[in-house]
């Protein structure tokens, strides 16, 4: 039994210590918006906070999270910035398949906390570890930037 | 293309009303082959609205209207991110006069009155570019036939001729007697009233919702983690299972040692299948964890041994024997003796993986007597016609779900079923409600590949310096070839395939003015070596040697290599068009400095593009896209803004292949696993990409794959710009470029 933390709220996930989060989230806790995409922390599918640090939960063990805050794509509405980012997604019709996209919202707006007004070098540097097989890429860039300059 | 007279006999128009008020409206006639009652535990819901109640819900409805004036419009196409569950709905609401802000809409069941019309309304069948292009008459034909019974009830209702009434936003006006009624209030009424047989169609001139970007209808739910695929199902009682498969294709599981899977905690029990071994478990990590731990032995008396260096000595041996033709025009040897000169290159090009963002996966209810089925399919009739077979279940009996895909590609169209089967087989052993699901690594090993190709072209230049003969010849392996090979269907009651030629995508086109042309092609046969169609299919391999080699020849008659096309094109103004465009929108000639231009065009799919691709290159061979310019002709853009991502879309697709694309087999064994040793294009590694749309205003023709062909030849053309190198073959690691 693990007491973890996700979206502000307490939540005790019987599984196994070697459970990656990716799995206790999606099928344990039924929070099905983080998604599998490689298992090996090479896509960013899984993108998740902990303690606000973007982190690839494929492959991150149930049992290292301890009593570290867990934010995940259904919460990420409640952070100024990640509402910003998920309006100007839909404005500039970012999604095609959309499977990538909760870890490519995730990743945009640790940036846009992080730097309200990135250049292409530093999305570049953050959004590099997030693939998108759609090819939505130049949309995200444009989104990006549309939120900086328009909002932050 | 498919015949309307014919199109317009099968799809008659059926109506009734909803149980609680609102129009019911079922295109098409015939029994359905989807039994959609019962209890229905919908995890699928996307629409964001409660789940129908089963006594409402029928096969065969296109629309809902509910007395709200909310209308839901149901999609036979299948989403893979391509948009179908926005831009079809936009058509039929065009022809409705919908209020578009009210408009949602479903993936329909799988019936036969959502059939692709593309494919003679065999198929729900979402591949070769089909979905606006093959739904687009039909379903204007839904719109206006709706739109007219609700005139007609409100003609009623008021006492007046329908021809004094008016249509907008989902209402009807009455300007002489100045009143109005939604359609929502109307739509009881209407479903009582005949079916029009012959409704009229918008002028195109009047549309006010073709040619629209509005939002994508699902872009919210694709933003906060709501949208749900296949992978995302969850169901009372489920499993979750993972299958060992051979390392070798149809190697079968001769001995298999469970005892360490079993004893893995979660792991619930051990089912060996005609394509492997199954571990099925509580959760996914304990599958994982047990198919670890599994020993098997495998037979591999039938497996492949597939090797893709010996491979490519045996195709590049082959185009040396003539195949069978496939275009032939005038007299090539007569031209070929008579020229000054023959030139000729050879190109090959490898196997490559679809790597959809989402694994594929299947949920399979199964409890002896009947079976409902989740999965995100491009082949959703197929699939479910092999379930059956797996199953033992009349289609009646199975209630298909098809779930939006994480992606497709081509890989989700397979007519073979592959991924559909295997789970079957896994849930006719186990008898409870089970989800399949492939790793990344499963993915990426689990064949169905774009298949290896060879190609060589030739030109004959005669004494004037015009191309006088041209051959262009293909070898390659298709899964069509296994289709028509094996006779695989030939169970199937009524089964018919679509035509060969559309669905191999072979190069015929070719479009320069050239008297004397022959195309031949091997497609071979190789059962232990699954191969499928992977977006633009052949288009890309042919389109790439055709449109590299046209340049060579440009250069060796001393024309720029665009003014060579626009000459050879003049009686091809759709080509032409595209051409002139881009040339203009990427300043053709004029780059920056250290920055190498290369152009490319081609017709297919009813629709036309030319790409211009600007590259740098570095003393120590670090390859730079900037910029890919696009210009192109769809006939008529039904959403332009989802024209364009596609467009966007298949470059970025195009570059993965051309720069990384590489699956290895080494006697029979795929030597790639996942992203790192199969890398796929990142946002740092992303040109510039600009998109004009050229519009023709010709019907509607697709888009999903034209942005993919050209981006290849541009981009080579590019390189020898820069470089003076030609490519004759993919991906370009293969050439010593760093791509930066």
């Amino acid at each position: 039994m693990f007491n973890i933390r996700v979206n502000g709220v307490a939540r005790t996930v019987d599984a196994v210590e070697d459970k990656p989060l990716l799995w206790v989230l999606r099928e344990n806790l039924k929070l099905t918006g983080t998604k599998f995409g490689c298992g090996q922390a090479l896509c960013g599918s899984c993108t998740v906070y902990v303690d606000g640090q973007p982190t690839r939960s494929c492959v991150m063990p149930i049992k290292a999270v301890g009593d570290k805050d867990i934010r995940t794509i259904e919460d990420i509405s409640n952070e100024h910035i990640g509402n910003l980012v998920q309006q100007a997604w839909q404005e500039l019709n970012v999604p095609q398949c959309g499977y990538c996209q909760s870890g490519q919202i995730m990743a945009a707006t640790a940036l846009l906390i992080d730097n309200p007004s990135p250049t292409d070098q530093d999305i570049d540097k953050a959004m590099s570890g997030n693939i998108c097989r759609c090819g939505t890429y130049p949309r995200i860039r444009k989104a990006i930037h549309k939120i900086a300059t328009e909002q932050l | 293309m498919t015949d309307l007279s014919t199109l317009s006999r099968r799809h008659f128009i059926r109506v009734s009303v909803l149980a609680g008020g609102g129009l019911l409206v079922a295109c098409g006639g015939g029994s359905s082959s989807s039994g959609n009652s019962g209890a229905n535990n919908s995890p699928d819901d996307n629409a964001g609205t409660p789940s129908t109640p089963a006594d409402v819900i029928q096969v065969g409805e296109f629309m809902r209207i509910s007395t709200d004036n909310q209308i839901t419009i149901l999609v036979g196409a299948a989403e893979i991110g391509q948009g179908a569950l926005t831009a079809i709905p936009m058509i039929v609401a065009e022809e409705l006069d919908a209020d578009w802000s009210k408009v949602t809409s479903e993936l329909s069941p799988v019936a036969i009155k959502f059939n692709n019309p593309y494919f003679q309304n065999l198929l729900q069948f979402t591949v070769a570019s089909s979905a606006i292009r093959g739904y687009f008459e039909g379903q204007r034909r839904v719109g206006a036939t709706v739109r007219q019974m609700l005139i007609n009830a409100a003609a009623k209702r008021w006492d007046v001729s329908p021809s004094s009434l008016r249509t907008e936003a989902s209402h009807v006006i009455d300007d002489v007697g100045g009143r109005s009624a939604s359609y929502g209030e109307l739509s009881s009424a209407a479903a009582l009233e005949n079916v029009p047989s012959n409704p009229t169609l918008k002028d195109p001139a009047s549309y006010r919702i073709i040619g629209t970007s509005p939002q994508r209808l699902d872009a919210v739910k694709k933003t906060n983690g709501s949208f749900k695929y296949g992978m995302d199902v969850d169901i009372p009682n489920m499993l979750t299972a993972v299958i060992a498969r051979p390392p070798r294709f149809n190697g079968q599981a001769l001995n298999v040692d469970d005892n360490a899977a079993l004893a893995v905690p979660g792991v619930r029990s051990v089912h060996t299948i005609l394509n492997g071994v199954a571990v099925v478990a509580d959760d996914f990590w304990a599958a994982e964890q047990g198919r670890k731990a599994l020993v098997v032995q495998w037979n591999e008396l039938l497996a492949g041994r597939t090797d893709s260096a010996t491979q490519r000595t045996a195709y590049n041996l082959r185009l040396n024997i003539p195949g069978v033709p496939i275009r032939n025009d005038g007299l090539v040897l007569a031209a070929q003796t008579l020229a000054s000169q023959t030139l000729s290159a050879d190109y090959y090009f490898p196997f490559m993986a679809h790597a959809a963002m989402e694994p594929l996966n299947v949920v399979v209810d199964y409890d002896g007597s009947s079976a409902e089925i989740w999965t995100g399919t491009q082949s959703a009739s197929l699939d479910k016609i092999f379930a059956g077979l797996i199953l033992g279940l009349p289609p009646g009996q199975i209630n298909f779900h098809v779930m939006p895909s994480g992606g497709g590609f081509g890989r989700r169209g397979n007519p073979l079923a592959d991924y559909v089967r295997d789970a079957c087989a896994v849930a006719k052993s186990l008898r409870q409600p089970v989800k399949v699901i492939w790793t990344r690594e499963d993915d990426m090993k689990g064949g169905f590949y774009r298949p290896a190709a060879a190609v060589r072209v030739s030109a004959s230049i005669d004494s004037a310096n015009n191309i006088s003969a041209w051959t262009h010849r293909s070898v390659t392996q298709d899964v069509t070839a296994l289709l028509y090979a094996e006779n695989l269907l030939d169970s199937v009651a009524d089964f018919t395939l679509p035509p060969l030629k559309e669905l191999t995508d072979f190069e015929t086109g070719m479009p320069y003015k050239i008297d004397n042309v022959f195309m031949d092609a091997h497609l071979t046969v190789n059962l232990a070596m699954p191969a499928l169609w992977m977006r633009s299919v052949n288009k890309f391999t042919d389109v790439f040697a055709q449109e590299t080699f046209i340049d060579e020849l440009a250069l060796r008659v001393n024309k720029n290599p665009y003014n060579f096309r626009r000459d050879l094109l003049t009686e091809k103004p759709r080509h032409l068009a595209v051409l002139d465009a881009v040339a203009e929108a990427a300043n053709w000639g004029f780059s920056g400095t250290g920055i190498s231009q290369g152009i490319s065009v081609m017709g297919h799919w009813n629709s036309f593009v030319a790409q211009v691709v600007e590259v740098s290159i570095s003393a120590s061979r670090e390859l730079t896209v900037h910029r890919v310019v696009s210009a192109v002709d769809c006939g008529t853009a039904v959403n332009p803004d989802l024209v364009k991502a596609q467009v966007e879309s298949a470059v970025i697709f195009a570059l993965s292949s051309i720069l990384f694309g590489e699956i290895l087999l080494e006697d029979g064994v795929v030597q790639q696993s996942n992203f790192d040793d199969y890398p796929v294009l990142r946002m740092y590694q992303t040109p510039i990409i600009e998109t004009i749309i050229v519009d023709s205003g010709n019907p509607v023709g697709g888009v999903g794959e034209l942005g993919v062909p050209c981006v290849g030849p541009a981009l080579a053309n590019a390189i020898f710009a820069a470089t003076g190198e030609r490519i004759r073959e993919l991906p370009l690691t293969h050439s010593n470029f760093k791509i930066v």
